[in-house]
């Protein structure tokens, strides 16, 4: 199964820039480590900016998914939206389904707001939003609650709508997200 | 089964749909509103697999206005290692509640190892290659008698070691896997063109007696390379390279995907209605 060995190295190769960078650091023996026998010395003739390019695909690919998943994140952050996607997306996408790339983003970009901050300030918040509204529809939360510091209503208004003004929109938030049985429909309150 | 029977058999009974559009959210409502000016709508398969009953609801409904062609990333017909029957049964009990006239999937791989990369990666243009796909698409069919229609990736990684030129690997695939071909003119041009080569000539070596679906879309360049991002109006080399393929091939549909920067929806029909006439005006249909 040389192959199915070649396709795990080039996907590897594709999302995973330390694994790529060390690749390309010694080609033929990293090939040989990852168990490639008879193809290990033509991988050692892959392009290395061929890669890059197919990296720069896939990651295009997935923020154009977790845009649409994290649709008020995206318009709360703007342009830096992309580039903190690249700083996320270093690595393969977590889980098999689409949703789950877009919940590991917004993780990332809370761990991130909590170490270097985040501008405007209520974005975190935002993002937990979006993200347990995810977390609800597609992991069928029966009850799920979360409390946030920020105006949500408000800013999910403002945002729907176009622009949002400067303001610090610190208000308590409650969001609760139930269904009364799995398979019924997903309810939501924002108070 | 001599290739032109095969080819005909294929093809004899898929209806001529005309143009339509790859559903994205933000259209939803406005698109129900529009129903006369979109002949069918293309629905990513994978966002309803396991979806919640609220997400069913939206397939439902969708299912009322228009005719859904079902389009799946994640089946990875491509992938060396088993394909995962998992996947398989799911897809199989979402296209028999469609009941649609085709389905599609890519020529690629997106699963390998665990991992799951979203979007298709190209595959070696390899005999090995060709039996992977065939194996896998034998498989699939077994479980799903709707006719199968392969899409062509734009990729720019070339695997090292390549037997066949790659329009010659694509008709191998089809052949074996006895597939209809949904080509997307924007790939093919963003693809042969970032390769240095001629998209005609590319098109010129491909089976087009079986396009069934053919998909368009707009791009962008960036330093000096295209790229597919589907979030920019259609270009006009698009347009001629579509025009071309219509031309020749016996297309039963044209899709438009947008799938970022959303414009008001009467400037997305209005490319649907661009292309309808195109198809219109070499007799593909009325
Ligand atoms: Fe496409």
């Amino acid at each position: 199964m040389e192959l199915a060995l070649q396709q795990k190295l080039v996907a590897r190769l594709a999302t995973d820039r330390e694994f790529r960078e060390k690749f390309f650091a010694d080609p033929a023996g990293v090939a040989a480590s990852e168990g490639l026998t008879v193809a290990a010395e033509s991988f050692a003739q892959i392009h290395p900016e061929q890669v890059r390019q197919l990296a720069r695909v896939l990651r295009r690919r997935r923020l154009a998914v977790v845009g649409i998943h994290l649709p008020l994140t995206r318009k709360a952050l703007g342009e830096r939206f992309a580039d903190l996607f690249r700083n996320y997306a270093v690595s393969p996408p977590p889980g098999k389904q689409p949703f789950e790339d877009a919940l590991g983003f917004a993780a990332f970009l809370e761990q991130h707001a909590a170490e270097k901050g985040l501008d405007p300030q209520w974005a975190p918040s935002i993002a937990r939003y979006e993200a347990a509204e995810l977390e609800a529809t597609w992991l069928r939360r029966r009850l799920l609650v979360r409390c946030f510091p920020h105006a949500i209503k408000q800013l999910a208004a403002l945002l729907t709508a176009g622009e949002v003004p400067p303001g610090s929109y610190q208000r308590s938030t409650t969001a609760v997200w139930w269904r009364t049985a799995a398979s019924s429909r997903l309810k939501h309150w924002l108070g | 089964m001599g290739r032109k029977t095969e080819i005909t058999n294929l093809l004899a009974n898929l209806p001529r749909l005309g143009a339509g559009l790859a559903y994205r959210e933000p259209f939803r409502d406005e698109l129900l509103q529009k129903q006369s000016e979109v002949d069918f709508v293309e629905i990513i398969g994978d966002h309803y697999l396991d979806a919640p009953p609220e997400r069913m609801d939206e397939l439902v409904l969708l299912g009322e206005h228009f005719t859904l062609i079902p389009h799946f990333t994640n089946l990875s017909l491509g992938s060396a290692e088993e394909i995962d029957p998992v996947y398989v049964e799911k897809i199989t009990s979402l296209i028999k509640r469609l009941s649609p006239p085709w389905w599609s999937e890519h020529i690629g791989y997106t699963r390998a190892g665990g991992m799951t990369l979203g979007h298709p990666a190209p595959l070696p243009f390899t005999k090995e290659s060709v039996d992977v796909m065939t194996r896998n698409i034998v498989t699939v069919r077994r479980a799903i008698a709707t006719p199968l229609i392969l899409e062509n990736i734009c990729s720019p990684l070339l695997w090292p070691g390549a037997e066949l030129a790659e329009p010659a690997f694509i008709s191998e695939v089809l052949t074996s896997g006895g597939c209809g071909l949904l080509l997307d003119v924007t790939n093919l041009l963003t693809h042969a063109t970032n390769l240095g080569g001629s998209p005609e000539d590319f098109l010129a070596e491909l089976p087009l007696d079986r396009v069934v679906q053919v998909h368009f879309s707009g791009g962008h360049e960036t330093n000096g390379r295209l790229v597919e991002s589907h979030a920019q109006p259609v270009s006009e080399a698009v347009w001629k390279l579509l025009d071309a393929v219509v031309a020749r091939a016996p297309v039963r549909c044209i899709c438009l995907e947008r799938d970022d920067n959303f414009p008001p929806l009467p400037e997305v029909l209005w490319q649907v209605e661009r292309a309808r006439a195109i198809g219109r005006q070499h007799r593909r249909w009325n």
